[in-house]
């Protein structure tokens, strides 16, 4: 070590060096600031359907968003590129995570491109962000997956309308289940964001009125929690009877793996609510991922004929196995396709649109799909799955369906912790 | 108190991944001048070749070795056709211009071939299981990262201040042109410095796959980690990088462990807080 003898009278200052880096990084930073100006429009009649899609295709969250593209795109081919007598268009937008780009991003689709419609969001902190834009300017958002609670409840807007899940749906059921099922005391861990507070509050109410309890809680950095290894301390040292976690996308690997190499895995049982051993996830996590529980509205193995072909065309097109998000994805594409039926390809009147949203009914891989039109939110059944190995690969295995559920619409089955 | 020592464990792991992280960009820096923005994508390119070595040759010591030599090599290519335009004292935004432009495509080109997906690298074999320490399984892997941090801290010190390829090198950054003088070719010097800081950078993505996997984005993770650290020890010192990563990975494994809601911003605080009170940082040259 040592190197007190180095003389370096031509180097730069650090005043220096933070200025020059800070040029760049700043640079860098404002560039989507630029893009976004121009009148506002409504939809078109006539000419192709411009549909704008808001996902991240950077950072920890860039294979939902690849994985929802696909499977969009997928079923946009298997109708012909075209509803309601006009061709489809998608115009990508990088949300990244961050609920600033994604508004700038929002407002270059709607007020540069004129798009007549915007699909996509990811990360329920992005979607809350978004729901004023497109309460205001009666824009119709269908959501492929953010969960945030309050938009089905008391941020609820006509003009936006999800097709995935209310970050609710896959949690609640699995706290009673768990607690009849797996022990009493509780350690919930998750991300410190929207999607993680709605985990916890949906989590604790039917594990608590189950007669569980919640004996610790823990919040990570949002988006990367860096290095895992002091929250696995702290939960060996609560010595809970199980862990409920929600992570997903990058977080996922972090967190499962970090569990299973500190000798959590095996010792102290691990739930989640679905996405944290998704399929997206489970190659990278492996081993690690072997006996974990989890509530989702989708498996890999869900046996119905949609969901084999679905499956099947979707691993020949990207070469990876499905997952949850290319569910969505490919759901949001037939709703549209559905609604700009229905409409026959007339996206002037927003409400048009909307009023057509309720009746859409088809069989998704996920089983029979339906809106339940007080939360603006698929109505849709809850299956408890375990990571085992099925025939030398890691996949989730249905071991129970805990039945068909909609969101509350309101704060009713939640508790603070 | 078996918490504490446990975190404290913790803390002194993730300090020696950081310092094997911040060493190469800290040479660079401190023996040539150079402000390499492209370290993080070093990094990550050093992880992904290991995960490929792991994957068809299921070896990660040999890993351990490519890694670095391929990076390294790539490292000499990119000094002698690009960045040996941009030495010299009024330089340095041309520098960082061109290694952040470098990083940019670098970052595409990553996942263009190994693609978006989150990669996981094993742990060998030898270092796999856990070594019980209280009511922790502490994994072995993680241990034996303090002395790779340890070792690789004193391999370096010797190398630049006992041999004497050390001494052209340092001899190099204070007086180019009396080092050229003396009948030594600089231009190697400062390829040879590049080079292996760069396959440093490479090492340590090997390194770290274990524990932090390999992901596009992880490259700007490292880079502004690694900056911060080089910072707070002082710029281009090798005993600043140690220290400020010993500082750097003490603040951020207690602050997730106590102020979990404020652990991201924690290291930037105590940034702040060094550079208030030593503005040159922890073991940074004054008045330059």
């Amino acid at each position: 070590m040592g190197d007190k003898k180095t003389v370096r009278p031509s180097g730069m200052s650090r005043r220096q060096f933070l200025r020059t880096a800070g040029i760049v990084v700043g640079a860098t930073a404002a560039a989507p600031l630029l893009s976004a100006c121009g009148p506002l429009a409504g939809g078109r009649a006539t000419g192709p359907v411009k549909i704008g899609l808001l996902l991240p295709y950077s950072d920890i969250y860039a294979v939902l968003g690849e994985s929802i593209t696909a499977a969009m795109e997928m079923y946009f081919e298997e109708v012909g590129n075209e509803a309601g007598g006009r061709t489809i268009e998608l115009i990508k937008e990088d949300t990244e995570i961050k609920p600033d780009v994604a508004q700038q991003k929002a407002r270059k689709l709607v007020e540069q491109d004129e798009v007549d419609l915007v699909a996509g969001v990811v990360s329920s902190g992005v979607l809350l962000a978004l729901r004023d834009y497109f309460d205001a300017n009666k824009k119709l958002l269908i959501c492929a997956n953010a969960g945030a609670n309050p938009i089905s409840r008391d941020r609820k807007t006509p003009y936006i309308w999800r097709t995935s899940f209310s970050n609710w749906q896959p949690n609640w059921p699995v706290g009673k289940w768990a607690a009849e099922n797996v022990g009493k005391r509780a350690f919930i861990s998750v991300p410190d964001y929207a999607a993680g507070e709605n985990t916890i509050t949906s989590f604790a109410h039917s594990f608590v009125n189950a007669g569980g309890e919640i004996i610790g809680v823990q919040r990570t950095p949002f988006p990367n929690m860096g290095d895992p290894a002091p929250f696995m301390a702290e939960i060996a040292d609560a010595e809970p009877d199980l862990v409920y976690a929600f992570y997903s996308g990058g977080a996922a690997v972090t967190f499962v793996k970090a569990y299973a190499d500190f000798g959590l895995a095996g010792n102290i049982p691990l739930l989640s609510s679905g996405f944290m051993v998704e399929e997206d996830v489970l190659p990278a996590q492996g081993e690690a991922a072997l006996g974990v529980r989890s509530g989702l509205h989708w498996a890999l193995l869900l046996d119905n004929p949609v969901n084999q072909a679905f499956t099947a065309a979707y691993k020949e097109r990207t070469g990876r196995d499905a997952n949850v998000f290319a569910v969505q994805g490919y759901d949001t594409a037939r709703v549209i396709v559905e609604m700009l039926n229905r409409v026959e390809g007339d996206t002037t009147d927003v409400d048009k649109m909307v009023e057509v949203l309720p009746d859409i009914q088809f069989d998704s891989p996920r089983g029979p799909f339906r809106f339940d039109a007080k939360s603006q939110n698929p109505s849709q059944h809850i299956y408890l799955r375990e990571v085992r190995e099925v025939d030398g690969v890691l996949h989730n295995v249905i071991i129970e369906d805990l039945g068909e559920i909609a969101d509350p619409g309101d704060n009713s089955k939640d508790l603070e912790v | 108190m078996e918490t504490l020592i446990i975190q404290l464990l913790n803390g002194l792991v993730f300090s020696m991944l950081l310092f094997t992280m911040a060493a190469g960009l800290s040479l660079i820096f401190g023996q040539m001048d150079v402000i390499n923005l492209a370290h993080g994508s070093f990094y990550l390119l050093g992880g992904y070749i290991g995960l490929t070595m792991v994957r068809r040759l299921g070896s990660f010591w040999l890993a351990l070795v490519v890694a670095p030599l391929v990076v390294g090599a790539l490292g000499l290519a990119l000094e002698y056709f690009f960045l040996r335009r941009l030495y010299g004292r009024h330089r340095h935004l041309d520098q960082v211009l061109f290694t952040f432009g470098l990083a940019l495509i670098a970052a595409d080109l990553i996942r263009w071939n190994w693609g978006a997906y989150v990669e996981s690298v094993p742990p060998p074999e030898l270092l796999s299981g856990q070594i019980p320490v209280f009511t922790v399984q502490f994994p072995v892997y993680r241990l034996s990262l303090i002395a790779v941090g340890v070792t690789l801290a004193l391999g370096l010190g010797l190398l630049l201040e006992r041999t004497r390829i050390g001494a052209i090198i340092r001899a190099g950054v204070a007086d180019a042109e009396m080092v050229s003088a003396l009948g030594i070719d600089i231009h190697k010097v400062f390829a040879g410095v590049f080079a292996l800081g760069v396959a440093l950078a490479a090492l340590a993505g090997v390194l770290g796959a274990p524990v932090l996997n390999l992901y596009p984005g992880l490259d700007f993770e490292i880079l502004i980690l690694t900056l911060v650290v080089v910072v707070v020890g002082g710029l281009g010192t090798l005993r600043g990088a140690f220290f400020g990563s010993l500082l750097i990975g003490m603040a951020d494994t207690f602050g997730k462990a106590f102020l979990p809601e404020f652990a991201l911003f924690l290291i930037f605080a105590v940034m702040a807080v060094v550079l208030l009170l030593r503005p040159s940082g922890l073991f940074g040259l004054e008045g330059t």
